[in-house]
């Protein structure tokens, strides 16, 4: 699929061999791509695919360990954000990267602030200059304005504002924009305005590199698109000569070969390999426990839109999506973390009030969260008391008013949890911090699997942990499962997904666009559903 | 953070007990608080105390010659012997060595002489010490808590002033003849109280207006302090029942006055146990590791909160309620720029302003050493204008060797 003949003069950036590996995930390997001037270029892939990363390496944010990255001829100085920004490199950020208390004018001239005599700050030059950046876009916006006081909308066009200023002193006008995911914080009418902006800019002539997994936006906006997948380059296509289901296949790639139409839970080649590494029956009947956890019309402003859904015991349902589509908030509502969240929960058949988490905690909830440094363990204490906070004041001897430790129960049940858990540590005092990650991983797990639990939430509980350990956590979940919990798993990692899950329910925006089961259970249907608008 | 997947043996089983304790911050306290007592013997120099003991004629001397052997005064030349014996009537016997410069005038009945004694190892200063930095450790007990959690509180000085008051009118309203039981529950009862209310105002302000500690216990020093002066007026408050002072916490064993000591040690034992051994002391630990994953595992961070903050302000109280007993009135100015002096002992004492670490027995130690920082400036000549400067510099040093410390320990 190369790209059409004839267009090679208009070759403005070329990426040529680009690599790059973080740690030990190869994020890019060898990838080439060809930008023409003023078209609108869209990057795509799964999560992880690389795309972002591609995007921040040609605005110098990242630095390839291999490859060249050239403009109109000339080789950027890898990882330079100066060299490329003078080269002609804007990035418009994902996440909004500015001073919130300074005002939109302040903010545009953070790196050169106009200056008076004795280096006092020239204010009206200032704002002059910021309103003809401004304006350009947006004439209704006032720039002395605190810019923390704008619509997410209207700072992200301010920050493309910022990306539009021209050159002086060897730097040159504004080429290539990158833009990283600009609608993800943006309302739709928003990101509508943001889309003719962008229709606007590639017709004066600028190249914008437009790093996105909405399928919608991709047809409305795009000339030509990238597939990544893995790090590695799939294709390059005209938009106007590829449709929907190619593209999602292409993002899928080879895999998809794997998934025709078979008995239940085979999903693919991958998923089957994960499923054999941690002994997960491919064949094993369907769930029919009670319902545990049944969650109806779920729903968090700005969040969450109506989501329903029901879990048995015994059963593990997954939880897909692409970044951003409302999985964490998911758990998060469900476990109690948003006291702005309405939903008609009952566990077990008990009703359960929301937004309270240790009336979920009293219900038999246990949740494992996405960050586990930041949410999860307590580096001050030893791995003994991180097991057995949650547990300690039910199992304490006398109740009022301190709690006195019953320190023969506690012992018993840290050991006992390590030993069914397998987590390695030198001994129970030991701190999280001389544990590998996947053991920390398992100790968050082996926090929760109480007597009394009953459903269990896991927020991407493979994130950052060797292969090995990953198929120790599948089992312990569907070890969990086997005994009767409930399980609701959040993955952006979709063959483990499809390797784990007896259902799968994607979501897109904040809202349900499906439930797979059986053999509708693959990484297309996934994909469909997740890009779904 | 590193995923290694080679796992060799980590190092080892459980640490030893003498292993534990050599490197745990109390030990390295104690080296210090003996290392400046050894600096403060060694450069304090000693003062003359001039004996004058006045003996009944009914008391019989003796002498002892340096075998140990046993004459009567004046049987045997004066430069063998080696000490003088007084039997009083009662049958209670005092040896007085000739060595220590004691001398015996049978013209005048009198037992006189001159000691040489190290200023700092004087049992009336080591006393004095020790009952000073009681007033601090008990605060710096509740203090720990209060900082283990992440936070800090300005108001402890302010709290212990107005508690100190408060026990104080009431004291005074009762008859001067009261009972011990009734001025205990009286004096006890209203500081305790007082403070309680204090520092549950300050937990409950913290916990329901979302604010830091800092700013609202910032705000509450003053606000305490100016409700004392209003209703103090700015007389000090004296004349009370005997058996609170002198009956009780001014009491004498053995020549000392270690009521406010005992009440320390059993603030302390308390506090340890508290916070190493119930539910709720270890909620506290884990709110100070990480509020978050606390909030997460179910931990009520908001109540847990108000009773550190509580039990703050009922340990403020209590101390006050000991400074009455102790020293017979209430000032308006008590407990001004205790803050400074509380804080420094808890973070001298190894609780981390970041959260999450310190010990209740690490606050007393730290208390000491405070009170010896104090003592040595006394011992030393030194002007006590300068006892800011080094009180303030003893914070800034104990912060920054912590800190290096954590940096050089092993990250995960």
């Amino acid at each position: 699929m190369g790209q059409p003949a004839g267009h090679s003069d208009r070759v403005l950036l070329g990426v040529r061999n680009v690599s790059k590996r973080f740690g030990s995930t190869q994020a890019l390997s060898d990838v080439s791509v060809d930008f023409f001037s003023g078209e609108v270029h869209a990057l795509m892939g799964e999560n992880g695919a690389g795309k972002s990363t591609l995007g921040k390496a040609i605005a110098g944010l990242h630095k390839p360990d291999a490859g060249s990255i050239t403009i109109a001829g000339r080789t950027l100085k890898p990882g330079s954000l100066e060299d490329a920004y003078s080269a002609g490199v804007r990035i418009v950020h994902q996440e909004l990267e500015q001073c919130p208390n300074l005002s939109v004018a302040e903010n545009l001239c953070l790196s050169d602030v106009p200056t008076r005599q004795f280096g006092l700050v020239d204010f009206q030059a200032m704002t002059e200059q910021a309103s003809t950046l401004v304006h350009r876009l947006d004439p209704s916006i006032d720039v002395t304005r605190p810019l923390g006081e704008l619509s997410p909308g209207r700072r992200q066009i301010c920050q493309i504002a910022s990306a539009l200023e021209e050159g002086a002193g060897g730097i040159s006008s504004p080429k290539v924009i990158v833009f990283d995911e600009p609608t993800s914080s943006l309302s739709i009418s928003e990101a509508d305005r943001l889309l003719d902006i962008i229709r606007e800019l590639a017709h004066s002539g600028i190249t914008i590199i437009y790093v996105s997994h909405r399928m919608g936006e991709i047809f409305a906006v795009c000339d030509r698109v990238t597939v990544l997948r893995d790090g590695q380059f799939v294709s390059t296509n005209v938009v106007s000569e590829i449709d929907e289901p190619t593209l999602v296949e292409q993002m899928i790639g080879r895999r998809l070969g794997d998934e025709d139409p078979q008995p239940t839970h085979s999903p693919g080649g991958e998923a089957r390999a994960l499923g054999k590494l941690a002994d997960i029956d491919p064949d094993r009947p369907t769930a029919t426990g009670k319902v545990m956890l049944s969650v109806h019309e779920m729903s968090s402003p700005g969040k969450l839109h109506n989501i329903s859904f029901e879990v048995r015991s015994g059963e593990v349902l997954g939880i897909g999506g692409l970044v951003g589509a409302g999985r964490s908030e998911l758990l998060c509502a469900i476990f109690g973390l948003d006291p702005k969240a309405s939903a008609t929960m009952t566990l077990d058949g008990q009703e359960i009030p929301i937004g309270n988490i240790r009336a979920s905690i009293a219900a038999g909830m246990g949740f494992v969260p996405e960050d586990r440094r930041h949410e999860g363990l307590f580096f001050n204490l030893g791995v003994d008391e991180n097991i057995v906070l949650p547990a300690m004041p039910q199992m304490a001897n006398w109740k009022v008013p301190f709690g006195l430790r019953n320190a023969a129960a506690e012992c018993k049940l840290v050991t006992n949890r390590l030993e069914r858990f397998q987590v390695k540590t030198a001994s129970l005092t030991s701190k999280p911090s001389e544990l590998s990650g996947g053991n920390q991983q398992k100790l968050l797990i082996a926090r929760w699997m109480g007597e009394k639990t009953k459903v269990l939430l896991l927020d991407e509980p493979t994130r950052g942990i060797d292969v090995g350990t990953k198929a120790e956590v599948y089992r312990l979940i569907r070890q969990a499962a086997a005994q009767g919990l409930a399980v609701v798993f959040v993955s952006s990692e979709m063959p483990e997904l499809l390797a784990i899950s007896d259902r799968i329910m994607v979501l897109a925006e904040g809202a349900c666009t499906g439930t797979l089961t059986g053999e509708d259970m693959t990484q297309r249907n996934i994909l469909t559903l997740a890009t779904r608008e | 953070m590193p995923t290694s997947t080679a796992t060799g043996p980590t190092n080892g089983a459980k640490q030893p007990i003498w292993k534990r304790l050599v490197s745990s911050q109390e030990t390295g306290l104690l080296l210090v608080i003996l290392l400046m007592g050894a600096m403060l013997a060694i450069f304090g120099g000693t003062k003359t105390t001039q004996y004058r003991i006045e003996l009944d004629q009914s008391t019989v001397v003796n002498v002892l010659d340096n075998s140990g052997t046993l004459h009567d005064f004046g049987a045997i030349p004066l430069p063998q012997v080696e000490a003088y014996r007084v039997e009083h009537p009662n049958g209670d016997r005092q040896i007085y060595a000739r060595a220590d410069g004691f001398r015996y005038d049978a013209s005048q009945s009198v037992i006189f002489g001159e000691r040489e004694e190290n200023r700092f190892l004087d049992d009336q200063n080591l006393v004095n010490v020790a009952k000073d930095a009681s007033f601090i450790a008990i605060m710096a007990v509740g203090m720990t808590g209060v900082i283990i959690l992440a936070g800090i509180d300005l108001s402890v000085g302010s709290i212990y002033g107005l508690a100190a008051l408060m026990g104080a009118i009431a004291l005074h309203a009762l008859p001067e003849d009261a009972g011990l039981v009734v001025s205990l529950a009286v004096g006890l009862g209203v500081s305790c109280l007082v403070g309680l209310l204090c520092g549950f105002l300050n937990g409950v302000m913290i916990v329901g207006l979302r604010v830091h500690s800092f700013v609202i216990t910032l705000g509450t020093m003053a606000a305490f302090r100016g409700i004392l002066f209003v209703k103090s007026q700015g007389q000090s408050i004296g004349g009370f029942p005997k058996s609170y002072t002198s009956g009780f916490f001014r009491s004498e064993i053995g020549g000392t006055q270690p009521v406010p000591v005992l009440f320390m040690l059993a603030v302390v034992a308390v506090g340890y146990f508290l916070l190493a051994k119930t539910v709720v002391g270890r909620q506290v630990y884990a709110i100070g590791g990480n509020e978050t994953a606390a909030r997460y595992a179910g931990v009520p961070v908001g109540r847990v909160k108000i009773i550190v903050f509580s039990m703050l302000g009922l340990l403020c109280g209590l101390s006050a309620a000991i400074y009455l007993g102790y020293y017979g009135a209430a000032e308006p100015n008590a407990g001004q720029a205790y803050e400074l002096k509380v804080i420094a002992a808890t973070v001298i004492g190894g609780a981390s302003l970041m959260g999450g670490r310190g010990s209740a027995i690490g606050a007393v130690l730290g208390a000491i050493v405070i009170q010896l920082i104090d003592n040595g400036m006394i011992i030393l000549r030194i002007d006590q204008s300068y006892n800011q400067i080094v009180m303030g510099s003893a914070i800034i040093v104990a912060v920054v060797v912590d800190q290096a410390k954590a940096r050089l320990a092993p990250k995960g």
